[in-house]
């Protein structure tokens, strides 16, 4: 668009020249191509050559295609390509989509004819898309010689970052101080700034390796894996249920889905590779179908779900498949062939028939009362709020149809078009991919006869057995023997149908006897189930009859015969359930009552291949998109800038042989994610330091330096600080390290930390968004989904992600986060507990200072930092009437939370 | 009627007109002032997480005719056959099917399918036709000079009718009421959702007042699937709408202090704030976002300040609250909302989006008649005070009031719930107005078929008025457009010229 918008204004400019004087040269390396390659080259260019023709040089345009040549020179009235853009003829006219050219561009094109269409001689045509950077396959580079600039750490990254530096003639700023350092490492890798103790220690420790083993602590931390599940849970889309939740109404996701989201801390903190973790979201159902555990991670894909419309979930899961992981974005090819990269509208349905069979089910957990079956759509029922059991994918319909539809709507299926068979583009290895069928074993088909749930039915009734046995101990009447026949019919009847269930799913025995044996069991419960009804009904309609004629006013002799007709009716119905009951057992059937839904055994296995070639070592993309994810997240800010695109209209890598280099490191360790975070936040590059000042002379930076910083032996200087900010002032080569700011969660964590009020329980259901100002969970454990309650109000003034789209977050700076971080309850809640934390003898503001600066912003404070906070203890002591100091106390606290530097992660 | 003829007599209180555009050398110097303030400032400095991009520098794009919006939603979807574009045809065709008529049956038009998309798949989806038609539920008659026609619902709007300009051939594609977003975001809710309106705005248009956020809600967003509405979705949360409460003491979310702390003492937090920050920018003088950062503490604390006093209405006399029906409990609530946009446009808010009443309460699938009567009657009069109130302050001049709703009810009778004296959504005609800066007055524009079933002719997408109004700021919407987020056709919408003066 950006393009767009700059030609159209340049357009207008010209314009407005053209008309004024006699028209100047047309440039077409500035007028001409931009224009052709925006509004032509998508179908006349590398990509795609429509009749022949390309239009991507200006040789191509003379010679032409099927129609002849498309100008020539000198002789606009000639030209095909000036006949065809001025067409007034819809059906002639070019481009088909989209306005007409306007006149001044038309114009452009003209004059340029008549000028002779000139044009360079050495123009190169667009390039093949094939060899496009990210759809080549991933070689690693070998390290670049860095001569002397020889990183002091040895960490390969900084043989790329160096020698891009070295050959700009930038210079690295020196390393952070270690505060700064210790503070950036622990934001990044937990989400949690250091206390004033962890910072003493790490100063304290004079190891060589330090730092080193700083990092391993945080990585082994439980913390760690929250920390990176949030960044992930941004890619990946995590929503927790919605729809309308005020009903409730349960339209989109599910509300068993935080078993994902726990799911996704675990395993990084476990350290499973990145591939394993794709596989298993996209297919765990096929991949290891007997594992529940990791049959939540399928989540990714539920997540998805939409209950109305289910070709919107289609859409979304093609949609997030080709940006979350392979950094395509498939979903500009639903209406037409990709303008961009080598994706036709064909390409897209094929994609999409990956997803065709899916539906959802919902599985009992261990420990859990059974959730039942997964509650289908139907427009005049509410879908419930169902918290028990786990929701996973499974293919449902084997022979589910993929149509080709057009223009963007389901409804326009082009029914003449086969159906679409699941396959990749051409560019990525096309119909190569093998789809296998996957044999379901009966634990997944049949999930009834997972020893879990027979045991728990066994216990149930047992214990019901028992109940009943003890109840008749004290009270003998007719109910509570019914009532113990009955329980002891259902006792029985699930033992027959655990049998019967154990003969047909394991192969062994009488089959059809034993089921025959359960449905009757199943029958003769249930008409003792009826005869209990029934005796109650009795007794419901003795009493009822008591009470009418003891009736004595108007009123309750109105009462009780409303309630004698309700006994009357039940007790008929009771009968009829009886007779019923009586008439069934008669019969003879061999169906009973499974304990479980019944799947197909078998998977399509669409899932699997896909997921399988998307985690594979072949595969150019889906590494490279990861490691740029993880570099952002490390460096805040990519190597490639459009994280979720990759393809031709994508930003070309800051460090392309960087990018290559860890994403081969990565996929050979095992896409090990500790091993890359490890590598990344140990380079020098990370370390160095993200500030810098200009002043007139070398002695005032380095004076200005002192004041905080422990004495760094380094030497840039002025003239070299002045070359980098002329030659490369947005760091794309990283002469520094990137200054980022806290994420919402962090903000709220960080906080709930340093006054040690943070709860670091792990897992469970999502919590409210309305608490989180005042329960104190970690921020990611809190509701989050695209409704307006479905981030906290507090978050959302931070930058808290967008459920539906966040591959990278947005940092504002608003005065709502002021108003935030001044009058929220929760800062105000807190800041006692973290003055007193600091421990300060009453009469030393020194000593209060400076352990509060060091808390909250992990450094001493300035010379003229403690002079400010010192004047403004000693007046708001006096000032405030009661309890001054402690007062004055929290109040700094709270202003230091508020100083910029807290929010920054320098 | 004529409806092309407007009337230059002015029979809610006729004023001079305030000549704004006239002294347009002063105003851009103010507005360019401000833009120069805010994005220097606030908005992006500090957003080198987004890819770079050259941003708006906040000043129009070419001269307004206005500097302001008050854009009033009711939800719900009200009708339009009772509202704004009477059709005596349904009474008389009352009962019949539509194939029973002697006119064109609507349902078997091709614009049936071309401008409608049900949300729940076509398995599923139970709205589509009805087929007995409902009669009007209330009289009509000329109203104003311009004989525009009316219904007996709004005896106090119908007063003003010789300022109103209405579109009566609306429509939009969404069948339920996700339609509320749609007709904000211009996306039906199976499609990539985009920024609404006021944020594009907000996003283009430099402010008029360092201390009050551009884009303002009252009421709203109605219900937690329509937060859409106000949403500025990639354009970042700066260009959020800021919900306001009409609590003066408690108007913003965090706007109120902590009541542990007075307000001295809060000043003097503030004040450290403030110098411990421009220590550290001492320090670090190249930091965009700690220079950011001190300019949000400063606009902070006096958004604090500056927003009680607009929703205090102390200083409005007994006429002007009566105006707005303050004085009845059942104008009450819809006349503070609007005297309070009024008094946000006054200090120069860019866009007051403002929701008089709750989330789908226009939705009459029942007893529409009863429902109807008692809401017109609940934003009637403050509505007319409101343009009366403008007016009296020169501010219909530069301002702009859209009164709107996100479908109309069909002719046919709801079959549901009882099936007897109610409509369903409807999203092939609706009828909007707009009056003020730049808009003709006492026109109509568009029409429904006879039984107002299909809006004729290529009809109005919602996005048309989105067109319409940004266009009146002086801004192209094309022209905001950011890089890698596809806009499409249909977002960008066409100026209705039609009504524009």
């Amino acid at each position: 668009m950006n393009r767009t918008a700059a030609i159209a204004l340049g357009l207008a400019l010209l314009g407005a020249v053209s008309v004024r004087g006699a028209a100047p040269a047309v440039d077409y390396a500035k007028e001409i191509k931009p224009l052709l390659r925006e509004r032509c080259y998508a179908c006349h260019g590398a990509l795609k050559q429509n009749n022949g023709l390309r239009l991507d040089t200006a040789d191509f345009i003379k010679r032409g295609g099927k129609h002849g040549p498309a100008l020539v020179a000198r002789k606009p009235e000639k030209s095909l390509l000036l006949t065809k853009v001025s067409a007034t003829d819809p059906a002639e006219r070019m481009p088909p989509e989209g306005d007409a050219l306007k006149p001044e561009q038309i114009e452009l094109l003209r004059r340029w004819i008549a000028a002779g269409a000139p044009a360079p001689k050495d123009e190169k045509p667009e390039p093949s898309p094939s060899e496009h950077w990210a759809f080549k396959p991933v070689t690693r580079p070998p390290l670049p010689k860095i001569g002397n600039r020889q990183s002091a750490i040895g960490n390969p990254i900084d043989h790329f970052i160096n020698a891009r530096l070295a050959a700009a003639k930038l210079t690295p700023l020196p390393p952070a101080e270690n505060p700064v350092l210790l503070r950036r490492v622990y934001l990044d890798l937990l989400g949690l700034p250091p206390t004033r103790e962890e910072l003493h220690a790490f100063l304290a420790d004079t190891a060589p390796d330090a730092y080193e083993r700083v990092v391993d602590r945080l990585l082994n931390s439980p913390q760690h894996g929250e920390r990176w599940a949030r960044h992930w849970m941004d890619v990946w889309r995590y929503s927790d249920w919605f729809g309308r939740r005020m009903v409730p109404d349960v339209w989109n996701s599910a509300p068993q889905i935080w078993r994902w989201r726990d799911w996704i801390v675990k395993s990084l903190n476990a350290d499973h590779g990145y591939d394993r973790m794709v596989k298993a979201m996209l297919a765990a159902d096929e991949i290891a179908p007997l594992d529940d555990e990791t049959a939540v991670a399928t989540g990714y894909l539920v997540r998805n779900w939409y209950a109305l419309n289910p070709n919107e979930w289609m859409r979304a899961n093609v949609e997030h498949t080709g940006k979350a992981f392979l950094g395509l974005t498939f979903n500009c090819a639903h209406c037409h062939d990709h303008k961009y990269d080598p994706i036709t509208q064909a390409d897209y349905f094929s994609f999409r028939a990956f997803f065709e069979p899916l539906y959802v089910r919902q599985d009992r957990w261990p420990g859990e009362a059974d959730p039942g079956p997964f509650q289908d759509y139907d427009y005049s029922k509410n879908r419930k709020v169902q918290r028990l059991g786990s929701v996973r994918v499974f293919d449902k319909d084997a022979a589910a149809k993929t149509w080709f539809y057009t223009g963007g709507d389901e409804r326009n299926r082009d029914t003449n078009r086969p159906p679409v068979l699941p396959t990749m583009p051409e560019f990525l290895g096309g119909k190569s991919l093998q789809v296998t069928s996957v044999a379901l074993p009966v634990a997944v088909s049949y999930p009834g006869s997972k020893s879990f749930i027979r045991e728990a039915e066994m216990k149930r009734v047992d214990e019901a057995t028992t109940a009943a046995k003890q109840t008749l101990a004290t009270s003998k009447t007719p109910l509570v023997e019914a009532r113990l026949a009955t329980v002891e019919a259902e006792r029985a009847s699930v033992l027959a149908r655990l049998a019967a269930d154990e003969a047909r799913f394991g192969g062994a025995g009488d089959t059809n006897g034993l089921a025959r044996a359960a449905s009757k069991a199943e029958r003769q419960f249930k008409l003792l189930a009826a005869k209990e009804t029934l005796a109650k009904a009795e007794a419901d309609m003795e009493s009822a009859k008591q009470n009418s004629a003891a009736a004595k006013d108007d009123k309750v002799k109105a009462d009780t015969k409303t309630a004698l007709t309700k006994a009357e009716t039940a007790l008929i119905a009771a009968k009829k359930a009886v007779t019923d009951a009586e008439a069934a057992l008669t019969k003879d059937s061999a169906d009973y009552t499974a304990f479980s839904p019944v799947y197909p055994r078998e998977s399509t296995g669409r899932r699997k291949a896909l997921a399988e070639w998307i985690g594979s070592r072949e595969n150019p993309l889906t590494a490279r998109v990861a490691v740029n994810h993880i570099w952002a997240r490390h460096f805040h800010e990519p190597l490639v800038a459009s994280v979720f695109d990759f393809g031709r209209s994508g930003k070309p890598p800051t460090h392309p042989e960087l990018l290559d280099w860890l994403a081969a490191e990565f996929m050979e360790s095992g896409w090990s994610m500790k091993h890359l975070h490890r590598l990344l936040v140990t380079s020098s590059a990370y370390r160095s330091s993200s500030q810098y000042s200009v002043f007139s002379n070398q002695s005032s930076v380095r004076k200005a330096a002192d004041t905080r910083r422990s004495t760094e032996n380094w030497t840039l200087n002025t003239e070299h600080l002045q070359r980098n900010l002329t030659t490369d002032p947005e760091n794309r080569l990283l002469w520094r390290m990137n200054p980022g700011r806290m994420e919402a969660e962090v903000v709220r964590d960080s906080l709930l930390h340093l006054a040690s009020a943070l709860d670091l329980r792990t897992g469970g259901q999502e919590l409210e968004n309305k608490d989180a100002l005042i329960t104190t969970r970690r921020s990611l454990y809190y509701s989050f989904n695209p409704e307006s309650d479905g981030r906290s109000e507090f978050s959302a003034l931070f930058d808290a992600p967008d459920p539906n789209d966040c591959y990278r977050r947005t940092r504002s700076v608003i005065p709502q986060q002021a108003l935030a971080l001044t009058n929220s309850k929760l800062v105000h809640d807190h800041t006692p507990a973290i003055a007193k934390r600091l421990g300060a003898p009453a009469s030393d503001n020194a000593a209060f200072i400076t352990a509060a600066f060091e808390q909250i912003l992990t450094r001493p404070p300035s010379r003229a930092e403690l002079a400010e906070c010192d004047a403004f203890l000693k007046q708001q002591s006096t000032a405030v009437p009661k309890d001054g100091e402690a007062r004055a106390r929290e109040s700094l606290v709270r202003a230091l939370l508020n100083q910029n530097d807290f929010l920054t992660v320098r | 009627m004529n409806p092309s003829s407007a009337n230059p007599a002015f029979p809610c209180g006729q004023l001079p007109r305030r000549m704004f555009l006239s002294d347009l050398g002063l105003g851009f110097t103010g507005l360019a002032l401000g833009a120069t303030l805010f994005n220097d400032g606030v908005a992006k400095a500090a957003a080198p997480a987004q890819p770079k991009f050259s941003t708006t520098d906040g000043r129009p794009h070419f001269t307004p005719k206005a500097k302001s919006v008050i854009w009033i939603f009711l939800s719900g979807g009200y009708s339009h056959v009772e509202t704004f574009d009477p059709k005596p045809a349904l009474t008389k065709y009352a009962g019949l099917t539509f194939d029973k008529t002697t006119l064109a049956n609507p349902l078997t038009s091709d614009k049936h399918h071309k401008r409608f998309r049900s949300v729940p798949a076509q398995e599923v989806n139970v709205r589509d036709v009805y087929p007995s038609i409902y009669p009007m539920q209330v009289g009509f008659a000329p109203r104003g000079q311009c004989g525009v026609e009316m219904t007996d619902w709004w005896p106090h709007l119908a007063s003003c009718a010789d300022d109103l300009a209405f579109v009566r051939n609306m429509w939009t594609t969404d069948n339920d009421h996700f339609a509320e977003n749609q007709i904000h975001t211009g996306r039906h809710r199976l499609d990539e959702q985009q920024p609404s309106l006021g944020a594009w705005i907000h996003y283009g248009l430099g402010t008029l007042n360092e201390n009050l956020p551009k884009f303002v809600v009252l009421g709203g967003p109605t219900n937690s699937t329509t937060h859409w509405s106000v949403n500025s979705l990639y354009l970042g949360p700066e260009h959020g709408g800021v919900p306001l409460a009409l609590d003066p003491k408690n108007p913003l979310p965090f706007g109120q202090r902590d009541p542990r702390q007075s307000a001295d003492e809060q000043r003097a937090e503030y004040e450290l704030i403030g110098k411990l920050n421009r220590l550290a920018a001492v320090e670090y003088p190249q930091d965009d976002a700690l220079r950011a950062r001190i300019k949000a503490y400063e606009l902070a604390f006096r958004m604090q300040m500056a927003v009680p006093e607009v929703l205090d209405f102390a200083p409005e006399n007994e006429a002007t609250k009566k105006l707005y029906g303050l004085d009845t409990d059942a104008t009450k609530q819809a006349g503070q909302r609007l005297l309070a946009a009024r008094r946000l446009v006054e200090r120069g808010v860019r866009f007051v989006q403002v929701y008089p009443g709750g989330y789908s309460t226009w939705d009459s699938h029942q007893k529409l008649k009863e429902n109807h009567t008692k809401l017109c009657a609940s934003v009637d009069k403050p509505v007319a005070g409101l343009l009366q109130d403008l007016k009296q302050h020169g501010m219909l001049e530069d301002t702009v009031v859209v009164f709107c709703t996100e479908f109309g009810r069909t002719p046919g009778l709801e079959l549901r719930g009882g099936g007897k004296d109610g409509r369903d959504h409807h999203p092939h005609g609706f009828t909007i107005w707009m009056a003020g800066a730049g808009i003709q007055r006492g026109v109509v524009h568009g029409e429904t078929d006879e039984l107002g079933y299909h809006a004729q002719g290529e009809g109005h997408y919602v996005t048309d008025l989105h067109a319409t109004v940004s266009h009146l700021l002086g801004m192209d919407l094309r022209r905001l457009e950011l890089p890698g987020r596809k806009r499409l056709e249909i977002d960008h919408g066409h100026v209705i010229r039609e009504i524009l003066s």
